[in-house]
């Protein structure tokens, strides 16, 4: 009977992961879509210089290049984990952690776009992503399957400050 | 001040460099926001409590690294980096470092 219970447990969070996890793994998705979309024109690129040199002398002086950070902290769902167990037993690539780790940067680096273009800036350079160990996974007692990014970049005008 | 984390500023040139600026941090989230992130573990979706402390640690870090390049009389810091650590989980350490420097414009 408890066996029983468990494995209802067991199965409602699985379905949880399932419904839930996918309707707000969706939602995500076509939202950065919509704000990829959005700022289309904003050109990222991760030189170490300015691809064709900078837009003018006047330009950078006027608006500086400046740096721009951001960070995203995505957490796995139950189906997610469990779906990672089982791979991890018969070993292979991890789908459903490579979603988590694609949305975190796309989010991070959205949010350096907007927060540049907000500042007047029309494009950025230099990008760097760097992942961080939040939720324990090299502790001994690990507690939450997180992807938490940080990605910086330095921002420049390409047009001509007006 | 200028930041960026490239080498050189495009329209300025160096002109003295000041050397080596850092700061860091270890930060946490109070247990709370350490419970909530085990359940949202199971619907999955943004952390927004930890979200905010890689938030908070960054701009600690970032403004200590910035208040010893003031005191070393600079105008900009180049190359910045940002390292992260595990010490524990729901705890982040943040690690800033770049290199003073004093530029002008380039005419």
């Amino acid at each position: 009977m408890a066996l029983l219970f468990q494995l209802g447990a067991v199965l409602l969070l699985l379905g949880l992961g399932f419904f839930v996890g996918g309707y707000v793994e969706s939602r995500h998705f076509k939202r950065l879509d919509a704000r990829e979309a959005e700022a289309e024109g904003f050109l990222v690129t991760q030189l170490k210089s300015i691809p064709g040199g900078a837009g003018s002398a006047a330009a950078s002086t006027r608006l500086p290049p400046q740096i721009f950070m951001a960070e995203a902290v995505i957490a796995s769902d139950y189906l997610k984990t469990f779906l990672s167990g089982v791979r991890k037993f018969f070993g292979g690539e991890m789908r459903s952690y490579q979603t988590l780790l694609e949305r975190a940067r796309r989010e991070a680096l959205m949010r350096i776009v907007e927060q540049a273009r907000d500042a007047g800036y029309d494009a950025a350079y230099n990008l760097r992503y760097e992942t961080a160990d939040i939720g324990g996974a090299t502790s001994k007692q690990r507690r939450v399957v997180t992807v938490a990014v940080l990605a910086t970049a330095t921002a420049y005008c390409r047009e001509p400050v007006a | 001040m200028i930041v960026t984390n490239t080498e050189t500023v495009p329209g300025y040139h160096v002109a003295e460099i000041k050397g080596l600026v850092q700061g860091n941090t270890v930060r946490s989230k109070h247990a709370g926001r350490d419970i909530a992130a085990s359940f949202k573990n199971l619907v999955g979706g943004e952390l927004k409590g930890y979200t905010e402390l890689l938030t908070e640690s960054r701009r600690q870090a970032f403004e200590r690294m910035m208040g010893q390049a003031q005191q070393l009389g600079a105008n900009a810091i180049l190359n910045v980096r940002f390292t992260t650590s595990a010490v524990t989980a729901g705890a982040a350490e943040l690690y800033a470092y770049g290199t003073a420097v004093v530029v002008q414009p380039a005419s």
